[in-house]
């Protein structure tokens, strides 16, 4: 693996010229991009996940609640005030993590599975309120006609000149490409800061070891309610790009299927590993598209992937549980057996 | 109308706590969130209508085949996803569980179509109609009946098991701690598999006592029985088989009621909520030993 990272050395701003490009180009299609956004929104929700189970190994199993919680904070916020998205994305962020605090506050003191647990029933009791509360949400009817990102500078060409209207609304997929590649770009360097400040650092201390973390003086309860509000806040992040991309929003779109699809992602990029979430965004995506083409030509529904997934999770988590860029310690994550064979390989290729 | 949503509610409280069994034995034994389990009483469900339509069995051997069926596929569960994973930490051992549940669910909705199936009505005997008790303007049926007498003593049966067998004490033994019982000599794989099978075969006759209550089957249907049996379980203190019994007859009570009387709307929350409450306010349950994390 370490060969294929250095490799991208020189060929990544290759690889970023040609994304930058790519829509622009002959060979640019409606439906790539489409997919390539979707990639996108899914990389930003792995990055934010990646910050529990990665940097503070606790498990979260109702992340999309919170994704659910901004795109419909968004998704409001835009039909009833008409809102210009600038606005909105803190809105929605700040809204996002600070039901993760309220929703951490009690529940970070628990034990392993305890705490999945909680996630995972108020992620299922957020699709409850939102298919319920037909006041506010439309319930299962969803909320079609959500306005389109806009970018208004009026104000601004105004002020050089009378005669200008500087409005920019966006239509098809390119802006949103290029807004979410700069969505992805800035969660990916905001989060590359952290793992290196103190904050990072003591994320991993608790992961690695929560008890000589609290021995060294790392308050072990307000950094984890610190990494809930941050990886919340931009699980709603994504969820406010989505609303306004996509135009429709619906309670089932924020299954707890989506939740587990996500810590796939996290998982089969390795935990902790930042690059490792985007890899495993563009990974799950990429297969789950391949598969709704392909499946149908061997007969089977396409609904059939989902049981493809469930199969291809099962397996990684057999032969290498700590996916493929883990950045955790070995004694961590790998189990005896595996590090065993790790060890009777490389004597054999020593000796 | 009360005392109705009581008897609905024992009703749907003894399918749950038959369900929170294989949970919470299994979690007491290994520690593990069992997620493919909803799936094996939705199996339970499919199976015995399949031996009942496609190999025209007579009621009692369909039920006791897919029992037997399910009871083996536990095994299997454990044995090709579990067992390798045994040592490995428990976030991988958690997915794992996660991605057998989407597996057999798919699999179910490949075997027979994702429309809901009713159950083979004809297959019921006629007396599951008549009313067994009334007082006033409350009916059990002998379906209801039916379903509280198989459910308790299959439950006095497992009490049985746990505390009278060998192979109860090595499971009791095992929850207490899995090394010291492997140096006693106990088999510890063969204690797992058994704890999965009794669990499964269980869990097996839920589902088929669900989808001839409400007379309709459906592959997601595992889903949200199994979350609300887990609630059940945590509720009575997980690893408690006591707890989860009496875990699963509260919670359906509460859950008919809340219906009835609060928000229909809302009534698969009540599980949810009472779920986290519990886990906040009271990790160990209503009748566990607080939970520590084994190193």
């Amino acid at each position: 693996m370490r060969g294929v990272t250095a490799l991208l050395g020189p060929l990544k701003y290759l690889l970023l010229a040609a994304a930058l490009a790519y829509p622009l180009t002959p060979v640019s299609d409606v439906y790539v991009l489409h997919v390539v956004v979707l990639v996108m929104v899914y990389m930003v929700l792995a990055m934010g996940l990646n910050i529990l189970p990665g940097f503070c190994g606790l498990l979260d199993l109702g992340y999309v609640g919170f994704y659910g919680i901004g795109a419909y904070t968004a998704g409001l916020l835009t039909l009833n005030y008409d809102l210009s998205f600038w606005i909105i994305v803190p809105l929605a962020v700040l809204n996002g993590a600070l039901w993760g605090i309220v929703l951490g506050a009690p529940t970070l003191r628990l034990v392993g599975d305890y705490f999945a647990i909680v996630t995972f029933g108020f992620s299922e009791l957020v699709v409850l309120f939102l298919t319920n509360e037909i006041w506010l949400t439309r319930g299962p009817l969803g909320l079609p006609g959500i306005a389109p990102v806009s970018l208004d500078l009026s104000w601004l060409s105004r002020l050089l000149n009378p005669e200008w209207d500087w409005r920019y609304v966006f239509s098809g997929e390119e802006p949103y490409y290029y807004l979410g590649m700069a969505m992805v770009f800035m969660v990916y360097v905001v989060l590359r800061r952290v793992e290196d400040s103190r904050l990072g650092r003591a994320w991993l201390a608790i992961r690695e070891d929560p008890m000589a973390a609290a021995s060294t003086g790392v308050n072990l309860f307000a950094y984890k309610v610190i990494a809930f509000a941050v990886s919340t806040g931009i699980g709603a992040l994504a969820g406010c790009f989505y609303a306004r991309w996509a135009m429709f929003l619906s309670p089932d779109m924020f299954k707890f299927w989506e939740s587990f699809l996500v810590l796939c992602m996290v998982v089969l990029g390795g935990l902790g590993n930042i690059r490792g979430a985007l890899i495993g965004a563009v990974v799950l995506i990429s297969l789950g598209e391949v598969l709704r083409v392909a499946l149908p030509k061997f007969g089977l529904p396409a609904e059939t992937r989902f049981l493809v997934y469930g199969l291809i999770m099962v397996l990684i988590m057999r032969f290498r549980p700590g996916g493929f860029f883990t950045a955790v310690a070995e004694s961590t994550l790998a189990s005896p057996l595996i590090i065993d064979l790790r060890r009777k390989l490389a004597a054999r290729k020593t000796g | 109308m009360l005392e109705q949503q009581l008897v609905n509610g024992l009703t749907l409280g003894l399918i749950y706590a038959l369900i929170a069994v294989g949970y919470t034995m299994v979690y007491g034994v290994i520690e593990l969130i069992n997620f493919a389990h909803g799936e094996v009483y939705m199996f339970g469900a499919f199976l015995c209508m399949t031996f009942l339509t496609v190999f025209g069995a007579p009621l009692i051997v369909a039920v006791l085949l897919s029992m037997a069926c399910c009871a083996l596929m536990g095994v299997l569960l454990d044995v090709v996803a579990y067992r390798p994973l045994r040592n490995a930490p428990r976030l991988a051992a958690l997915i794992t569980a996660i991605g057998m549940s989407i597996f057999l669910q798919n699999l179910a909705m490949i075997i027979w179509g994702s429309r809901p199936l009713p159950f083979v009505k004809e297959a019921l005997p006629a007396f599951f109609k008549v009313t067994a008790l009334s007082f006033g303007d409350v009916n059990i049926s002998w379906m209801q009946m039916t379903i509280y007498i198989v459910a308790i003593s299959l439950m006095i049966l497992l009490n049985v098991i746990i505390t009278k067998t060998r192979t109860g004490t090595a499971m009791r033994a095992l929850a207490q701690n899995r090394v010291c019982a492997s140096l006693m000599g106990i088999n510890v794989n063969r204690v797992i598999a058994f704890t999965f099978a009794l669990g499964s075969g269980l869990g097996a006759m839920a589902g088929i006592m669900v989808s001839m209550f409400y007379n309709t089957m459906y592959p997601t249907m595992g889903y949200n029985a199994g979350v609300k049996a887990f609630a059940a379980a945590v509720l009575g203190g997980i690893g408690s088989v006591p707890g989860a019994m009496f875990g699963g007859v509260v919670l359906g009570i509460a859950e008919t009621l809340g219906a009835g009387y609060v928000s229909s709307p809302y009534r698969d929350g009540v599980a949810y909520a009472i779920m986290i409450l519990v886990i906040i306010l009271r990790p160990s349950g209503l009748l566990g030993r607080a939970v520590t994390e084994k190193a």
